[in-house]
């Protein structure tokens, strides 16, 4: 944010549009809540490259009020890499054997339009944290 | 805005900085670099966070995971497990005393769980150097609606309902102050913040500086227009250094993004700010001081009427509030006066933030709502006593506060009722004593503290605090009479009722307080020459406990003017005519066999 | 005019003088010490403080710097009153016993014990001097320097000044400077030497020709008071 004119009171919330983003990791309250898991089995079976690719969807498509977060082994080593996605209010929905590609497609369709893909999902519910 | 999945935000108030804190944020920088993470992870250093006692101090978002006394070879685990594989490291989180479980989430920690954040909404949260992460939260909001939305009659009308009182000390209604200084005749108006803090034990303003100076500059742009002024002073202590940077980094940042200067936020509302640093004066924080130290003149004060709102800086209308005050402003501005006044009690609205410190576990700053009690601060939050010590009492107000005993803990923390029991809200310096804290010796630190600040004008305060502290060191000495408490409470109260300005007037609190409820301890050092807690030197005596004492020489080796005598394995004697009573012994001995005892009493060996 | 209340009267000043010029033209005696005439008003030896408000509200104020204001109430002879003058004399002899001033005040205010160490010094820092010499002298010379149990009155950085003219003016108004009688109890901390004087002109002319300020003056009353040693 380098530009240093003054402001004008509607420039005000104009920032704060901009940053929404530090505002819903600092505040932890986004929309959406997408986790990567990556134990050593998931980083082994290519979770980084899952999560690059999360995050290159989240800011081409400027979408500041979903939370990426990381977590250890869910426990299906042989189906990672894996991610969970939460909506707040909603069971969580586990997709599981995820390639930087099929992440983009879930990201477009359940992140974006709330539109579950049933073909990558393992299952529907189970522990909520959030 | 570049999009992060997760934000380190590390802890760089001044106490964690002199823990090492801006190392921390090099070596985890310098970490996520090497792997790779630098696009995925921001890390950035805030303003203090509160738990001072727990430094340095680091806070993962969004899982709001809190750390506490990192250290340097921690950050690769810390890199590893938890931001790559997502583990949250136990090992490094809070675990409250006695227990064994380590909480993980800051908003689940005792000392964070019942604080009311207000002013400190934004600690440990924003990069206190850049002025869009206070607009993000909202900053600056409450300013553009003063501006283009309220008249200034209306803003002081909001400021007084909401019942603010000055946090300073005095507690003076502010929107009393405004309106007055609103109505007086003269121009130009000034506003000062006084960032003065000279209470031993209090650094509240020093963090609100530190981790938010920008709702400090708010705070005073709202208050400018209310009274019509168009310059102000920020007075920051110089031994604040860091709060002077970030001060002067705020301002440049308000004056580049048109929030200060001429035609703010394009309302045609003309303000502007200088600092001015102090020159290390305690009485300089007194309103009127400060305004002769802004003068260029020497800083004493004056007598009053007439009030700075009416004759102030240069003789002109001046509004002097505290930087708590400053920040609160925005707040009941944006909210409303009825939001703020729902908080607290009937005569003291909203919340107090408290810098606890002392014989507590969880030493920091706490926000906390008007009307909690004592106990709930000292144990709920504070964590209780460490080491198993019982609670004598808390020294509430500085060196014009007084100390409050055990039977006070019930008492709701308000203006009015801590008055009442002698003491004073003060700034809010809350230093918690146990029972190896004597308060003969307490009422001997403020006084020499006292002595030493005084302006020196009045003959009541200067020579009332030098002949207060001489009898006080007197009973320390184990020379103190009946006729020298006497006299004590009588020039305690002289002080009191002829001095002219509040650092005189209060100076006896803490020996009027300590002789109303901890009576019996003077009377023991006079009467019995004995010091209960065992801390007036000349009144204790080191003594080998015969049935106890194993020969291992501890004591002996330890012993720097070598006045213990005893071989190996045969029980120790210390030489009394040599003793310096320094305790390095009693330290050394890992059997509990020395004990510092009354001069009378007759030792067996 | 301003109207207020002093002692119970209802009295006039006019707007600007402060209590000690109304109580003083109204013939009401408050002792002073830091007050000099023609000396702009310092207020910090505490002696002419005075009791105003009422109820729980009332508090201790220096008459020679508060203004009138209108519906004052003031009192000047109070409990609190005169014992904060008492501890102030007290506290000040105890600093420089040898200040004849400050005897006469003790004797004048019955303090009759001195319960402080004595220091022996030779300048209570009533400010006489420094305000002689940069308001009517016009040098500028000396200054309070320091603060606290440490204040004393120099020259800038304690140097020899070049602004001093040897005028003499801060020694004509020191109230140390004038040396104590050599009472009956010349050798302790307080003199009380007028406590003890009879007035001899009280037989000749039924007039006390004097005042304690200037016991001795005339020289004829030394002789003792029998049997009433306070």
């Amino acid at each position: 944010m380098a530009e240093k004119k003054k402001l004008r009171i509607q420039d005000l919330a104009k920032i704060r549009e901009k940053t929404k983003a530090l505002t819903t990791i600092r505040e932890s309250e986004g929309r959406a809540k997408i986790t990567v898991h990556m134990g050593t089995c998931g980083i082994a079976a290519g979770a980084r490259e899952v999560m690059e690719a999360l995050l290159a969807e989240v800011r081409k498509n400027k979408v500041q009020d979903v939370i990426v977060a990381t977590s250890g082994c869910a426990g299906l080593c042989n189906r990672e890499p894996m991610a969970t996605v939460e909506f707040k209010g909603q069971p969580p929905v586990k997709y599981v054997d995820l390639t930087p590609q099929k992440i983009r497609k879930i990201f477009a369709e359940h992140v974006l339009c709330g539109r579950l893909v049933p073909e990558y999902a393992l299952a529907v519910g189970s522990e909520t944290v959030y | 805005m570049k999009q992060y999945r997760a934000h380190l935000l590390v802890c760089a108030g001044t106490g964690c900085v002199s823990c090492g804190a801006f190392k921390i944020k090099e070596a985890l920088e310098q970490e996520i670099h090497k792997r790779k993470l630098q696009d995925e992870i921001l890390v950035i250093a805030t303003g203090c966070n509160g738990f001072c006692e727990r430094g340095p101090i680091l806070m993962v978002h969004p899982d709001g995971v809190f750390y506490q006394q990192l250290k340097l070879e921690d950050i690769p685990f810390l890199v590893e497990e938890h931001l790559i594989k997502g583990r949250p490291v136990k090992k490094l989180m809070y675990i409250p005393p006695a227990e064994k479980d380590p909480i993980p989430r800051m908003k689940d920690i005792e000392f964070f769980k019942h604080q009311r954040l207000i002013v400190l909404r934004n600690r440990g949260r924003i990069d206190p150097e850049k002025v869009e992460e206070y607009i993000a939260f909202d900053g600056y909001e409450a300013l553009a609606k003063a501006l283009s939305e309220m008249k200034p009659e209306e803003i002081v009308k909001e400021i007084t309902e909401s019942g603010l009182r000055g946090r300073g000390g005095a507690g003076f209604p502010t929107g009393r102050k405004w309106a007055a200084a609103r109505a007086a005749k003269g121009a130009p108006k000034y506003i000062i913040c006084n960032g003065d803090e000279g209470d031993p034990g209090a650094f509240m303003d020093r963090s609100v500086l530190e981790a938010d100076p920008h709702s400090v500059l708010e705070g005073m742009i709202i208050g400018a227009k209310a009274v019509g002024a168009e310059k102000g002073f920020v007075y920051i202590r110089h031994e604040y250094p860091l709060a002077l940077k970030r001060m002067a980094i705020a301002i440049d940042q308000a004056r580049d993004y048109g929030l200060l200067g001429e035609d703010i936020l394009g309302t045609g509302f003309n303000f502007d700010l200088e600092i001015v640093a102090g020159a290390g004066a305690f009485v300089s924080g007194e309103e009127t001081a400060l305004i002769a130290s802004i003068e260029g003149r020497i800083g004493m004060p004056r007598q009053r009427p007439p009030f700075p709102a009416q004759k102030g800086l240069w003789g002109k209308p001046t509004v002097i509030n505290n930087v708590e005050t400053w920040a609160t402003v925005p707040n009941i501005i944006l909210r409303g006066a009825k939001w703020f006044s729902a908080l607290g009690t009937k005569t003291s609205k909203g919340t107090k933030i408290f810098s606890l410190v002392g014989k507590i576990n969880n030493t920091g700053l706490v926000e906390v709502p008007m009307g909690i009690t004592l106990r709930d601060i000292v144990y709920g939050i504070g964590g209780g006593i460490p080491n198993g010590q019982d609670f004598k009492a808390v020294q509430i107000g500085g060196p014009s506060g007084g100390c409050l005993p055990p039977k006070l803990l019930d008492l709701p923390v308000d203006y009015e009722s801590l008055t009442e029991a002698g003491a004073m809200m003060g700034s809010g310096g809350m230093i918690v004593m146990d029972d190896k804290t004597c308060m003969v010796d307490i009422a001997k630190y403020f006084l020499n503290f006292l002595r030493d600040e005084s302006c020196g004008k009045c003959v009541s305060c200067r020579e009332g605090t030098q002949r207060m502290w001489e009898i006080v060191k007197k009973i320390t000495e184990g020379k103190g009479t009946e006729e020298d408490l006497a006299l004590l409470e009588e020039v305690a109260r002289t002080c009191k009722d002829a001095s002219l300005c509040a650092l005189g007037q209060t100076a006896a609190n803490p020996v009027l307080t300590t002789l109303r409820y901890f009576r019996h301890e003077y009377e023991s050092h006079v009467l019995d020459k004995r010091c209960p807690a065992g801390v007036c030197k000349a009144l204790i005596r080191y003594v080998v406990l015969a049935e106890k004492c194993t020969g291992c020489q501890s004591c002996k080796n330890a012993c720097p003017k070598q006045c213990i005598k005893g071989t190996l394995k045969d029980v120790h004697l210390i030489d009394q005519t040599n003793c310096i009573k320094c305790g390095a012994c009693q330290e050394a001995c890992r059997f509990e066999a020395i004990e510092a005892q009354r001069e009378e009493a007759i030792t067996i060996v | 005019m301003i109207t207020f209340r002093m002692n119970g009267l209802e009295v006039s000043a006019e707007e600007g003088w402060t209590i000690l010029e109304a109580a003083k033209f109204y013939g009401l005696e408050i002792p002073t010490l830091c007050y000099y005439e023609g000396l702009t008003p310092y207020g910090g030896c505490r002696l002419c403080v005075v009791e105003i408000g009422e109820g729980a509200r009332a508090k201790l104020v220096s008459s020679c710097t508060y203004i009138v204001e209108p519906g004052l109430v003031v009192r000047t002879d109070t409990k609190r009153v005169i014992a904060a003058r008492k501890m102030m004399i007290e506290l000040m002899v105890s600093v420089a016993p040898g200040s004849k001033v400050l005897q006469d005040l003790a004797s004048q205010f019955g303090v009759t014990k001195v319960r402080f160490e004595p220091r022996n010094e030779e300048c209570i820092l009533c400010g006489r001097c420094v305000r002689m010499c940069a308001e009517q002298m016009d040098g500028k010379a000396i200054g309070f320097q320091q603060r606290g149990y440490k204040k004393k009155i120099s020259t800038p950085f304690d140097l020899k000044s070049a602004e001093c003219r040897l005028c003499g003016g801060c020694i004509y108004v020191c109230p140390v400077c004038q040396l104590r009688c050599q009472g009956p109890k010349a050798e302790t901390v307080l003199c009380n030497g007028c406590l003890a004087m009879d007035p001899t002109c009280l037989d000749h002319y039924d007039d006390l020709q004097c005042w304690m300020y200037d016991a001795g003056r005339c020289g004829t009353c030394v002789r003792e008071k029998t049997g009433s040693r306070p």
